[in-house]
């Protein structure tokens, strides 16, 4: 699908680009490329560091509870569908016991006249109480886990009707920023390669086991080193985020502090603007979409 | 004269079966005696029609056989579809509810809130889905401009995508340590054949 939208685009013109040939003209400051500048231009070859970011999130092991609009919907349809029903088998021995009941307390009663007496030692109203006080026993787990009581960001278990996303703290220039787990591209590997190999190097040996969706970059981030770290050469990064669904496995080799499993509401507490406008573009969850 | 009756006759001595012919007045010829008995050991003659004739009966059995076996099968009924007898009784017909005219206005009012809420949720479905594919597209695009080898791989079907088995889910998590009961159940659903 993406190849066939893509072929409906204007094409991009200017230079050619063959393998290997890197001719970035970006204008600092401007988002995307401009393509074939002026008469005057000189092209000044730039290299943007190509990085792979993975994008893992674990999916809702729960449903999320029915906001008040859909709890009243439910009722409704519940309320119609009886009334449209036909008597089951269940409610018309109800009515026998009941008439049989009321025959028994008439005045002209004759016990001997009864059949059957041993048949209704249980009916079923006493059905009914007892599968009533059955279900009252029931205990199901809690749907609250004790990291959401405590706020504990850190581990899996925590928000379990919602899709959680892995954040890592790394050190980029001087300072310590909250990011999406992202590696430099090594020549003779594909981006999703690029990603794969962040994921691995997060856990070590068969720690995160993920299901990457597809080959395709789910989203693109561009920025500039800051000026301590810029060479001649690099002018700063572009990051491609590969999207990743979490299969088995926790996170247990990285210090405690170092990394963050958030739903998308929570991402602005920890992400530059820039780049959470960027990721808020294809990152979703059922909070964000049902309120 | 019960040993003329044995069927051995051929091992008879020709001076006793003179001797035995002389005496039976009653028998025409010698050969008489062979055409009167029941002659078990010769084989029977045979007819030149008859493996011809078998052969033609069981021709038209097959053929018969073939017409049965070209029915089409029976289709297999959908239970769901077939509304069983007990339901049609009348005793099951259940009074229509008497509602006031409030229950049915409200009713009324919450189904074109439902239809609106619905619409709106799916618009913002739509929304989701919208910058999903746009955010996709630029990244694509500007892998392009990177390299276009990258975009070649990154374009091509992912074939170890599917089949992606993921767990549904539930509305409470599982309990910690439970130990399911033992029990038994005698599974009655019905099988057809065709």
């Amino acid at each position: 699908m993406a190849a066939a939208t893509l072929r409906r685009l204007p094409a991009l013109g200017g230079r050619a680009l063959g393998a290997g040939g890197r001719q970035g003209t970006g204008r600092p400051g401007s988002w995307l490329h401009s393509v074939a500048g002026g008469p005057g231009h000189t092209p000044r070859l730039e290299d943007w560091q190509r990085c792979g970011a993975v994008c893992l999130q674990r999916a809702a092991t729960l449903s999320r509870e029915k906001n008040p609009m859909e709890s009243a919907f439910a009722q409704l349809l519940e309320q119609v569908e009886l009334e449209k029903s036909l008597y089951s088998d269940h409610e018309l021995q109800v009515f026998e016991d009941e008439e049989k009941i009321r025959w028994r307390q008439a005045e002209d009663y004759d016990s001997e006249e009864e059949e059957d007496v041993g048949q209704d030692i249980v009916t079923a109203q006493d059905l009914e109480d007892m599968w009533e006080q059955k279900l009252r026993q029931f205990r199901a787990a809690d749907r609250e886990q004790e990291a959401d009581k405590k706020d504990d960001r850190s581990t899996l278990n925590r928000r379990l009707d919602e899709k959680l996303t892995l954040l890592v703290k790394e050190k980029v220039g001087d300072e310590e920023i909250w990011l999406l787990p992202q590696s430099e591209w090594k020549p003779g590997e594909t981006m999703r390669q690029t990603a794969e190999r962040t994921l691995s190097a997060l856990s070590g040996r068969n720690e995160l086991q993920a299901a990457f969706l597809g080959n395709a970059p789910a989203g693109f981030y561009k920025y500039k080193y800051p000026k301590a770290m810029r060479t001649s050469d690099t002018l700063g990064a572009k990051v491609f985020f590969f999207k990743a669904l979490l299969v088995n496995g926790d996170l247990k080799a990285r210090r405690k502090g170092d990394y963050v499993w958030v739903t998308k509401s929570e991402l602005k507490d920890y992400l530059k603007p820039k780049y959470l406008r960027q990721v808020n573009r294809f990152i979703f969850d059922t909070a964000a979409m049902y309120p | 004269m019960s040993w003329i009756v044995r069927p051995v006759i051929g091992l008879i001595p020709r001076s006793v079966w003179n001797a035995s012919v002389r005496y039976c007045h009653w028998r025409m010829s010698l050969l008489a005696l062979r055409e009167s008995l029941p002659m078990r050991a010769e084989p029977k003659k045979k007819k030149k029609v008859d493996p011809r004739r078998e052969q033609a009966v069981r021709d038209r059995l097959r053929k018969r056989l073939k017409k049965l076996e070209r029915v089409p099968p029976e289709l297999i009924p959908i239970e769901d579809f077939i509304t069983r007898t007990k339901f049609l009784d009348e005793s099951r017909v259940r009074d229509p509810p008497k509602l006031p005219v409030e229950e049915t206005e409200r009713r009324a009012l919450l189904m074109k809130e439902w239809s609106r809420y619905k619409q709106k949720e799916h618009e913002k479905e739509a929304e989701m889905i919208q910058s999903m594919i746009e955010a996709q597209q630029q990244a694509l695009q500007e892998l392009r401009l990177e390299s276009e080898e990258l975009y070649q791989a990154a374009i091509k079907r992912d074939q170890g995508l599917f089949p992606l088995e993921l767990q549904g889910c539930s509305f409470t998590p599982p309990i910690a340590n439970y130990e399911a009961p033992d029990g038994k159940y005698r599974d009655i659903t019905k099988v057809y054949t065709q």
